[in-house]
C-alpha cells in the first residue's frame, strides 16, 4: 500500500526554506484544479512533508514522541502512524477520513493517534479538499431550522461575535473563518492570533456594523427623515418613528446619507467630503456583500499581512486601523496622508514628528494602490490645523520653562550669599573659639602657678605660724 | 506496585453501550496519563466521526471515565510479582478475520509491549485487514490487565495469610497460576527447552479468513449469547 501518487504542489508558490514555515505561512496559493486522480495536493505550507524523514514542524507540535518520556513514544511509532494515517487518506482523497476510522486501524493508545491525526488535518496532509463538502453536512447538522442560507447569516446577525482570540465583543469589522469555525477581531487577525495551521487567506472580512443590520430600505429612509424633520434631535423619538431600527442605526444611516454633508462645517472641499460619503456607501456595501475572497483582494490581503508581521507598533497599529476600515478605504487614507505630507513640507518643517508620521503614512500608503483622494483634502486641513495648535502649545511651553529657570538663577544667587554669610561667621566663630582657648590655657596656667604659690604662701604660713 | 506489565501502562477500555435501539461496541487502548478533559472530547469526536445520536456522547465519556477510574483505584496497590510465566490465549473475529492462537507471556517484563506484538503478528501472518492489529494487542491487553488485577488480590491475600514464602507457594498453586508451577516442573529436569511435537499445535495460531455467510452465523451466534 505504498503511496505511488507523486505529490504536486500548487504552482505560483515561491521556493520556502525548510527551516522558515515553522508557523504556516499566510499565502496560500489559487486551488487548483484537482482532476486528476493520481495526484495528491498539499498545501504550500506543508511541503516539508516527506516519507521518509521528520521535520522540524512535527518535532515542535509534537513532542511527546521525540522527548523519550515515555518508551514506546518514539519516533518509529511517530512515523509509523503518521505514515499510516496518510497512506490510508492517499488512498482515496477525495473522502475525508474520519479519527475514528483511523484509529480503529492503528496500534496504539488513541490519544496519541488524536493528536498525530488532529495536527495532520491542521497542515492540510490530509482531508484537504474534503472539508469543502463536509461543511455543508456540518451546517445541515448543526441548524435547527429547516431554512435556507439564510439562516447561516441570520445565526451572524442576530449573535454577537466574540472573538476566539483575544474574548472581546467585535465591533465594526471581525474576520470569520468558516473552515475551522472561528471569529477573530481585527487586531486579533492582524496579529496573526490564530490557531496554528490558519492562514490569513482564510478569512474573510464579516462588518458587524453593515451586515447586522439590515439594508436601509426607501420606505424606512422616508420614515427617517420625516421623524427627523419632525424631532429634530430627540433620536429616541426617531428611531421609534422608523420601525425596526435603534437609535445608532438611525444616526449611523442619516450620517451616512449624501445630504449630511450640510450639518458638517462648510469647506471649500466640500464636494470631497460629499465623494467621500459616497465612497464609504459604496465600498462598505460591496465588502459586506461579498462573500468569498474576490479576485482582487487575495493580492491586496498578501500586501497586508507583511504588515502584521512589523514589529513597530505603530506599523501594527496601522495595520490594524486599515484592517478594521475596510481595503478601499484604508487606501483612501493612505493616498490622503501622503498628499498631506507634500502640503506640509512646503510648509515649516517641523522635525522628528513629521518624520514618524511620514514613516507611518508611508507605510500605511505601501498598503493600498487606488487613485482615490476623496480623504485627501479633509485630512489635510485637519492636520494643517493640528499644526498650528502644536505649536502655540510649543510657545507656551517653553515661555513656562524661561519663567522657571529664571526662578531658578534667583534662587541661586541667594543661596550664594547665604553662603558667604556663613563662611564668615564660621571664621568669627573658629576666631573666638580660638581666644577663648588661648584664654582657657592661660587660667590654667595661672592657676597652676596660684596653686604652686598657694602651697608656698601656705607653707610660708605654717612655717610662719609655726 | 501495580501497573500494566507493558512498557507502557496503557489500559484497555471496552465499550458495549445500547440506547435507542442503536449499539456501539468497541475496544481500545487508553493513556491514563492524558488528562481527562480527552475523553470528553475523544467521545464528542467519535460519535460526530460516526454519526451516532448524541446521547452516546455522556455515556460514552461516563463509561470510559468509570474504567480509568477503576484502573486508577489499583494504582497505588502492590501487586505480587513472583516469577510468572503466563499463557495468553487469543480468540476473536474481527469483521472477516478469525484468529486463534496461545503463547506464553512473561508478567515480570515490564519492558514488553502488546502493540509491538500485534503489529510483528500482522506482518508475519500477512493480515490485511488493519483492524486486526489493534484488536490483538487490545485482547492482550485486557488479559494482562485480569492477571494485573488478579496479583494485586492475591498480594493482599498473601498479607493476610502471613505464611510467609510457603503460603506464597500454597497461594499461587490455589490461584491457578499453576501454569508458573507447571514451567518450573518442566524446567527442572532434563526436559529440553523446545516444546514437544506433539504440542505445537496447541500453540499454533490459526488465521482464518470468513466468507460472508460464516461471518453472519458467528454474529447471530454472539448476539445471543451475550442476550
Amino acid at each position: 500500500m505504498a503511496a505511488k501518487s507523486p505529490v504536486k504542489e500548487p504552482p505560483g508558490t515561491s521556493a520556502v526554506n525548510p527551516t522558515t514555515p515553522l508557523a504556516p505561512p499566510p499565502v496560500k496559493p489559487e486551488l487548483p484544479s484537482s482532476s486528476e486522480p493520481d495526484v495528491v495536493n498539499v498545501p504550500s505550507y506543508s511541503r516539508w512533508f516527506s516519507f521518509d524523514s521528520i521535520s522540524e514542524c512535527e518535532v515542535k507540535f509534537l513532542p511527546e514522541f521525540f522527548d523519550s518520556r515515555s518508551p514506546s513514544k518514539n519516533p518509529r511509532v511517530y512515523r509509523y502512524y503518521r505514515d499510516s494515517i496518510v497512506k490510508h487518506y492517499r488512498e482515496n482523497p477525495s473522502r475525508k477520513i474520519t479519527f475514528t476510522d483511523v484509529r480503529r486501524t492503528l496500534v496504539g493508545d488513541v490519544g496519541s493517534i488524536r493528536r498525530v491525526f488532529d495536527f495532520l488535518e491542521t497542515w492540510g496532509l490530509i482531508n484537504y479538499f474534503a472539508s469543502v463538502k463536509t461543511l455543508k453536512w456540518e451546517d445541515k447538522e448543526t441548524k435547527s431550522s429547516a431554512a435556507s442560507a439564510e439562516s447561516s447569516s441570520a445565526l451572524k446577525e442576530t449573535s454577537k461575535r466574540l472573538c476566539n482570540g483575544c474574548k472581546t465583543l467585535c465591533t465594526i469589522a471581525c474576520f470569520a473563518c468558516d473552515k475551522y469555525d472561528l471569529t477573530l477581531c481585527a487586531r486579533c487577525y492582524v496579529r496573526g492570533n490564530h490557531r496554528v495551521g490558519v492562514s490569513s487567506s482564510d478569512f474573510r472580512r464579516v462588518e458587524i456594523s453593515e451586515e447586522a443590520r439590515s439594508d436601509w430600505t426607501e420606505k424606512e429612509t422616508l420614515q427617517l427623515l420625516e421623524a427627523i424633520m419632525h424631532f429634530g434631535d430627540d433620536w429616541r423619538k426617531v428611531a421609534q418613528h422608523v420601525s425596526g431600527k435603534s437609535e445608532k442605526d438611525c444616526i449611523t444611516h442619516f450620517i451616512k446619507l449624501p445630504f449630511g454633508q450640510e450639518f458638517i462645517c462648510k469647506e471649500s472641499d466640500s464636494e470631497d467630503v460629499d465623494n467621500k460619503f459616497f465612497s464609504i456607501n459604496n465600498p462598505s456595501d460591496a465588502v459586506s456583500e461579498s462573500e468569498n475572497v474576490g479576485a482582487t483582494s487575495p493580492s491586496k490581503r498578501m500586501r497586508l499581512t507583511p504588515l502584521a508581521d512589523a514589529s513597530n507598533p505603530i506599523m501594527a497599529q496601522a495595520a490594524f486601523l486599515s484592517a478594521l476600515a475596510g481595503v478601499e478605504i484604508a487606501e483612501v487614507a493612505a493616498r490622503a496622508a501622503v498628499t498631506t505630507l507634500s502640503d506640509v513640507d512646503d510648509r515649516a518643517s517641523k522635525g522628528s514628528l513629521m518624520r514618524n508620521t511620514r514613516q507611518q503614512e508611508a507605510g500605511v500608503a505601501s498598503n493600498g494602490d487606488a487613485t482615490q483622494n476623496a480623504l485627501a483634502r479633509a485630512s489635510v486641513d485637519a492636520s494643517s490645523l493640528i499644526e498650528k495648535e502644536e505649536l502655540d502649545v510649543e510657545k507656551a511651553i517653553s515661555g513656562i520653562v524661561e519663567v522657571q529657570m529664571k526662578e531658578i538663577q534667583d534662587k541661586i544667587i541667594r543661596f550664594e550669599s547665604l553662603d558667604l554669610q556663613m563662611e564668615e561667621e564660621w571664621k568669627q566663630l573658629e576666631q573666638v573659639k580660638n581666644l577663648l582657648f588661648v584664654d582657657q590655657l592661660s587660667v590654667l596656667f595661672h592657676k597652676s602657678n596660684a596653686r604652686k604659690n598657694g602651697d608656698r604662701t601656705e607653707e610660708n604660713v605654717k612655717t610662719d605660724v609655726s | 506496585k501495580f501497573r500494566m506489565p507493558t512498557a507502557d501502562n496503557l489500559v484497555p477500555i471496552r465499550l458495549d453501550i445500547e440506547t435507542e435501539g442503536q449499539r456501539y461496541k468497541d475496544a481500545f487502548t487508553w493513556n491514563p496519563s492524558d488528562p481527562d478533559s480527552e475523553v470528553v472530547v475523544f467521545a464528542k469526536r467519535t460519535v460526530r466521526d460516526l454519526k451516532l445520536p448524541p446521547q452516546f456522547i455522556t455515556q460514552i465519556a461516563q463509561s470510559i471515565q468509570t474504567q480509568l477510574t477503576e484502573f486508577r483505584s489499583y494504582e497505588g496497590q502492590d501487586m505480587y510479582t513472583a516469577e510468572k510465566i503466563v499463557p495468553i490465549k487469543l480468540d476473536l473475529r474481527v469483521n472477516h478475520t478469525l484468529i486463534k492462537d496461545h503463547f506464553l507471556w512473561d508478567l515480570n517484563n515490564y519492558e514488553s509491549d502488546p502493540e509491538e506484538f500485534a503489529r510483528t503478528f500482522c506482518n508475519d501472518m500477512g493480515i490485511e485487514d488493519p483492524e486486526v492489529g489493534p484488536a490483538v494487542a487490545f485482547a492482550i491487553r485486557e488479559q494482562l490487565y485480569e492477571i494485573a488485577i488478579q496479583s494485586v488480590a492475591s498480594a493482599r491475600e498473601i498479607k493476610i495469610s502471613k505464611k510467609g514464602r510457603r503460603g506464597a507457594e500454597h497461594a499461587i498453586s490455589s490461584k491457578g497460576g499453576g501454569n508458573a508451577l507447571d514451567l518450573m516442573k518442566l524446567f527442572r529436569y532434563n526436559s529440553s527447552v523446545v516444546r514437544k511435537r506433539k504440542e505445537w499445535y496447541v500453540y499454533e495460531p490459526i488465521v482464518d479468513i470468513l466468507s460472508n455467510e460464516e461471518v453472519d452465523a458467528l454474529e447471530a451466534r454472539e448476539d445471543r449469547n451475550t442476550r
